[in-house]
């Protein structure tokens, strides 16, 4: 797979949920051949916008789609890693800004320690 | 950047496209500073990093980009400078 083909799987699946992908292409490619770097290295798809663990239960909430990303495009008009955007957004009918981190206690194994 | 007297250090990921925006930023003005791409980092290397970086930012969100300055004795017009106060 290379990140110019899921671009065009992504395109398709992003049309067909209602939302778009980020109109900048080239910032697209870049965030599909980080989402292709996790999965050769973890061997799911996760964020590449977030540090993975690499053990998938943990990871689940951030395999990309992940679950923030439909409050995040509703509330913000993009996921946080802007690769999923509203149509409005990609218009610039909605401002731009940086989508704070919803995932919740990043940090949970070294608050414990 | 001549004369750099301030500590940069970015804390990164080698796989998210806003971190390689900011090393960007700073390569075209020649500042100087640390990477720490955190997932390259073994495992315990990653903890300890990470516990570093909460201490700036208690998200623990990439990229953050930490500018330290230092000032040495007494000099009020350094310390204002880097406080941004009057």
């Amino acid at each position: 797979m290379t990140p110019e083909r899921l671009y065009e799987v992504l395109a398709k699946y992003a049309e067909s949920q209602g939302i778009r992908l980020n109109k900048d292409r080239e910032y697209v490619l870049e965030i599909l051949e980080g989402l292709l770097t996790n999965e050769s290295r973890y061997g799911y798809r996760s964020c590449p916008c977030r540090l993975a663990t690499g053990i998938r239960e943990k990871d689940a909430d951030i395999i990309c789609p992940c679950i923030y990303r439909d409050p995040d495009i509703k509330e913000y008009g993009s996921c946080y890693c802007r690769l999923y955007v509203s149509g409005e957004w990609n218009e610039e009918k909605i401002k731009h800004i940086k989508v704070p981190e919803r995932k919740p206690g990043n940090i949970k194994e070294a608050d414990a320690a | 950047m001549a004369d750099q007297n301030k500590k940069v250090r970015l804390y990164a990921l080698s796989t998210c496209p806003e971190c390689k925006r900011v090393k960007q930023f700073l390569d075209k003005r020649n500042i100087k500073y640390e990477l720490i791409d955190v997932d390259l980092l073994d495992s315990g290397e990653q903890w300890v990093t990470s516990k570093e970086l909460k201490r700036y930012n208690p998200e623990v969100t990439y990229p953050t980009l930490v500018i330290e300055e230092t000032i040495k004795g007494l000099d009020e017009e350094a310390i204002r400078n880097a406080l941004g106060i009057e």
